[in-house]
């Protein structure tokens, strides 16, 4: 796949998905959206522009092994669901709380974000880890 | 600094209880402490083990240090314990003492019972352990290699051992029991290279890790049946359950209870048949089987006896007279305590390994204290009075220790000085006059000659037989005695012939002329303190055979309170050796004869010709039998399941899941109407009926198209359409997640299909049972769907998500006002109330992911490549 056409749109399209993955991600809690939703679109945008430029661009899209993402995903969310047990409280229990950013602005934060985030790490790294691995078998 | 830590700790504790008059057990505090002193004395040795291998491996002599002081902690501790709270007595309140909560629920908790049995054998091992720790420098010499591994399994083993016999609860006792397996597993098999060793380390660790599961059941059932957990509990259990539980009935659980702990039992101290793992043990190296194998490990069973006895043996003399134990313990325990007994004495005397002749003497005597246990459960009157015909256990296990470790030990010294074949070691007494005479000391423990404590032990046993004729036993009591005195004639001739052979006096065994010279200087030898090690810890612990024989006051004064049953035959204590034999010339002792016969008999066989090759034990093809029933056998048996073809596998999940399903479901009439009316408001939802048409003509197009890359295709559209069922159903959040993972999937998918063989699968019409069970299974499918659609649960949890998804109220007991903080349902779900789900999804995602790469080379290898 190297058409002019798509490799230049994928110059567009990657950086605005990753920036709707992300969007997807922070809005999940109180509208359609979340930490799977946002981890799947952002590796469809990863898939896609390895798909087009090939492995050492994607390379250096993401200098590190995926697994890296994977584990620190897991270990976000894994610190999150054991954090309350610190304080006598079940296990995930969640944390809310409305933070001042100034200016009258407000934002609502809940510590299950921090676990959603875990979320898409984790989807992120599996499966762009699985396509990237599986192509370059392909492509030996 | 740790010992000024332990000195204080001791100290604290002393000035505690100093105020307490006599052995009054202490609640509150003051007990918590005593059992977190307890929890300190069983894990130093580990903790101690554990730090040498921290040393530079240069440093030999600290290592040494560091690893005695675990085990003389341990033992200082139990002793400063044993000074100042006396022995646990066993009628004292009920239930453990001080417990520390661990898994309540489990009936599992750190408590710990210091009664005369377990305090003694909890001494036992951390004193030898002591001093094997010493053996084990003059045994390995300067191999920092060997000592760097030994000193810290060696501490897992001591502090396992101490934990098994001072365990209150009877799982934590069974915790340490499995972890004596393991760590003499690591022992047994300590030359990782010797394929032979490594191979009767893992018969040992069979054979004591089935007992191990059947002291497990037999916990759990006996447990589950009366609800005693703990040994305390279970040691004052009251008279009630004798009526119900006595009986020798198949449907009384506490007499299979029994049965399986006694398996446990058994195989731990290589009672018959089960005995074939100890001789084979003796690949370890001699550290360890002076330790495990004559002192500690192997009387673990001997131990569990003693802890069952005053239940299920019953006839325990209390207050209230003879309570009645199991109809079957008397003759199973002395039964197979006997047969063991005899059995190893007469495997014993036709061997010429060392190692070889002890362990079966070992075995031997395993069965002796065995019977000895047995025996215990008959009573016979005496002046009145019922007395339970048992004597000085403790005095006759401690004597087992005293002769036996130091026989190995020197063993050991022997092998490595000259040789450990006794047809080799003729006239070895000129060249290593200390070690040769320690061993004929110790030898003469083993015939159980008159000056040692072993000829009252020996006494005192002769009686218990004898006593047998008072009781149920009639005159079957001389075939035991019968069986006595062979043993005593195998081991006096085993005296005999070693101290003539070491000697050098005719009768010995000789040098085989013929034989090839062997080089057994395989080590380097040392001289000094150190190499001294290699035979003094045997002289330290003979030498205790000879004060219980010379000094029987003293000996009593260290032992007597440890003793759980003295009460008939020596009423003023163990009298000395002569004042047993002047006792039995009184009285006309027919114990004291049968004595006199094998001492006689023993020296006739010592020097007489028979009996001198060697023999092999017919029990050492169980465990090969065993083994190919397990892993051969059960091979077989695994590959009917597991064929490793992904069709077979989907074919037994379907059926099993089917039949299951329709089992329930055709009985119900309620999940057939309930169903049937889902189906009749079908015209509702016609948008979805025709999407729903769509996807099933996907699908059943799949298996008409043999093209892969088509096949993939198919399936994906079929997700497409989904994708839009949930749009038309207002599910935006499934609908973007469906859409981007049919995007995913697709594409690994493809890839996968590109790394598959080339084949093109020819077209082959299915078969009709195929067709069968996928319409079964959609049918249930569709079925389950309409069910789960129309049931009342469904609506109500939709609606209790409603209204706790962004604030919970305070009424709602599950949330106590807390909602997940988010309006949309879904993910709050997600990441909220069902959070454990998701943690578990991703950690099974991730595990998929590594599987992938752990089977695909690496992407950074290649890159250089």
């Amino acid at each position: 796949m190297t058409s002019l056409i798509l490799k230049t749109a994928m110059r567009l399209i990657v950086p605005l998905t990753l920036l709707f993955a992300v969007y997807m991600a922070l809005k999940g809690h109180n509208e359609p959206g979340g930490g799977f939703i946002g981890g799947l679109i952002a590796s469809v945008s990863i898939a896609l522009y390895r798909m087009t430029y090939g492995a050492e661009s994607f390379d250096k899209l993401l200098p590190i092994h995926p697994r890296i993402l994977v584990f620190v995903g897991l270990t976000m969310a894994f610190l999150v669901a054991v954090f309350p047990l610190l304080f006598d409280r079940p296990l995930l229990t969640s944390y809310e709380q409305y933070l001042n950013l100034g200016f009258g602005q407000t934002v609502h934060f809940v510590s299950a974000a921090i676990f959603d985030i875990g979320v898409l790490l984790v989807v992120i790294g599996v499966s762009v880890g699985m396509i990237d691995r599986l192509s370059r078998e392909v492509e030996k | 600094m740790i010992s000024t830590l332990f000195l204080t700790l001791i100290g604290a504790d002393n000035g505690q209880h100093a105020s307490v008059a006599g052995p009054a057990l202490v609640e509150g505090a003051g007990s918590s402490s005593r059992t977190l002193l307890l929890l300190l004395a069983i894990f130093a040795p580990l903790v101690t083990g554990l730090i040498t291998l921290f040393y530079p491996r240069k440093g030999i002599t600290l290592r040494v240090l560091t690893a005695l002081a675990g085990p003389v902690i341990a033992f200082l501790l139990l002793l400063n314990h044993f000074n100042v709270n006396g022995v646990q007595p066993l009628d004292a309140g009920s239930g453990p003492v001080a417990e520390i909560s661990w898994m309540p629920l489990l009936h599992l908790n750190l408590a710990f019972l210091t009664d005369g049995l377990g305090l003694f054998f909890a001494l036992l091992v951390s004193g030898v352990g002591a001093l094997i720790v010493l053996y084990a420098r003059g045994y390995f010499g300067k191999n920092e290699d060997d000592l760097y591994r030994f000193y810290p399994t060696l501490g897992f083993f001591t502090t396992a051992m101490i934990g098994v016999v001072l365990s209150d609860y009877m799982l934590l006792t069974l915790l340490f029991w499995e972890l004596t397996s393991i760590s003499s597993f690591l022992l047994i098999g300590w030359d990782r290279y010797d394929k032979h060793a490594v191979k009767l380390a893992m018969q040992a660790f069979v054979t004591t890790g089935m007992g191990g599961m059947g002291l497990f059941g037999g916990i759990l059932l006996f447990g589950m049946t009366t609800n005693v957990w703990t040994w305390s509990e279970f040691i004052n259990f009251g008279t009630w359950w004798q009526a119900e539980y006595a009986s020798l009935a198949f449907n009384n659980p506490v007499f299979w209870a029994f049965l399986l702990m006694f398996f446990g039992a058994a195989t731990k101290s290589a009672q018959f048949p089960w005995q074939y793992w100890l001789p084979g043990a003796m690949a370890a190296p001699t550290p360890v089987s002076a330790f495990l194998h004559s002192a500690t490990m192997v009387k673990a069973g001997v131990f569990l006896t003693g802890r069952l006895l005053p239940v299920f043996g019953g006839a325990m003399v209390a207050a209230d007279g003879l309570r009645a134990g199991l109809e079957i313990w008397p003759w199973l325990v002395t039964i197979i305590g006997g047969f063991t007994m005899v059995l190893g004495a007469l495997i014993s005397i036709n061997q010429h390994d060392l190692k070889r002749i002890f362990a079966y003497t070992t075995v031997s005597q395993l069965g002796l204290l065995m019977c000895m246990y047995g025996l215990g459960s008959f009573a016979y009157e005496h002046n009145g009075h019922l007395l339970q015909n048992i004597d000085f256990d403790i005095t006759q296990i401690a004597n087992h220790a005293f002769y036996k470790a130091p026989l190995f030990i020197l063993a050991g010294a022997l092998g490595h000085v000259l040789s450990r074949n006794i047809t080799e070691l003729n006239g070895a007494i000129k060249k290593h006059p200390a070690m040769c005479i320690t061993i004929i000391l110790a030898g003469y423990g083993l015939a159980a000659g008159p000056g040692t404590i072993s000829f009252q032990a020996k006494e005192l046993f002769l009686y218990a037989i004898y006593h047998l004729k008072y009781t149920a036993v009639g005159n079957w009591w001389m075939l035991l005695m019968a069986a006595a005195i062979v043993t005593a004639t195998c081991n006096v001739a085993i005296f005999i012939r070693l101290t003539t052979t070491l000697i050098g006096l005719p009768g010995g065994f000789k040098a085989d002329p013929n034989a090839i010279e062997a080089d057994h200087h395989h080590h380097e030898h040392e001289h000094g303190f150190w190499a001294s090690m290699i035979w003094v810890p045997g002289a330290i612990l003979v030498s205790f055979q000879y004060i219980g024989g010379f000094v029987p006051s003293l000996w009593m004064r260290v032992f007597g309170d440890l003793e759980v049953y003295n009460n008939n035959y020596f009423a003023e204590g163990i009298p000395t050796f002569w004042g047993a034999i002047i006792h039995g010339i009184h009285e006309f002792s027919v114990p004291l004869m049968c004595s006199g016969i094998a001492i006689v008999c023993g020296i006739v066989l010592g020097f007489s010709p028979i009996f001198r090759g060697t023999i092999k034990d017919v029990c050492d093809k169980i465990y090969p039998g065993i083994y190919w029933l397990a892993v051969t056998g059960g091979g077989k048996a695994f590959r009917l399941i597991q064929t490793g073809n992904m069709r077979h596998y989907t074919v037994m999940v379907l059926i099993a899941f089917l039949s299951v399903f329709y089992f329930v479901s055709l009985g119900d009439s309620k999940m057939f109407d309930l169903a049937v009316s889902q189906l009749g408001s079908f015209n509702e939802f016609w948008p979805g009926v025709f999407l729903g048409v769509i996807i099933c003509t996907t699908a059943l197009s799949l298996p008409l198209v043999s093209h892969r890359i088509i096949r993939i295709l198919l399936l994906g559209s079929c997700g497409f359409t989904v994708v839009a069922m949930y749009l038309v159903y207002q599910a935006p959040d499934l609908a973007l997640t469906q859409l981007t993972f049919e995007i995913i999937s697709v594409v690994l998918f493809v890839l996968v299909i590109r790394l598959l063989p080339r084949d093109v699968p020819k077209y082959r019409p299915n078969p009709i049972w195929r067709i069968a069970l996928g319409t079964m299974a959609g049918l249930a499918f569709g079925w389950m769907t309409l069910v789960a659609v129309g049931a009342d649960p469904a609506n109500k949890l939709g609606m209790w998500f409603t209204m706790n998804s962004y604030e919970g109220f305070v009424r709602d007991v599950y949330n106590a006002g807390r909602g997940g903080g988010g309006k949309n349902i879904v993910n709050v779900i997600l990441v909220d109330f069902r959070g454990f789900d998701t943690l578990g999804e991703i950690t099974v995602l991730s595990l998929a992911a590594l599987g992938v790469w752990s089977l695909l080379p690496s992407r950074r290898s290649r890159k250089t490549s």
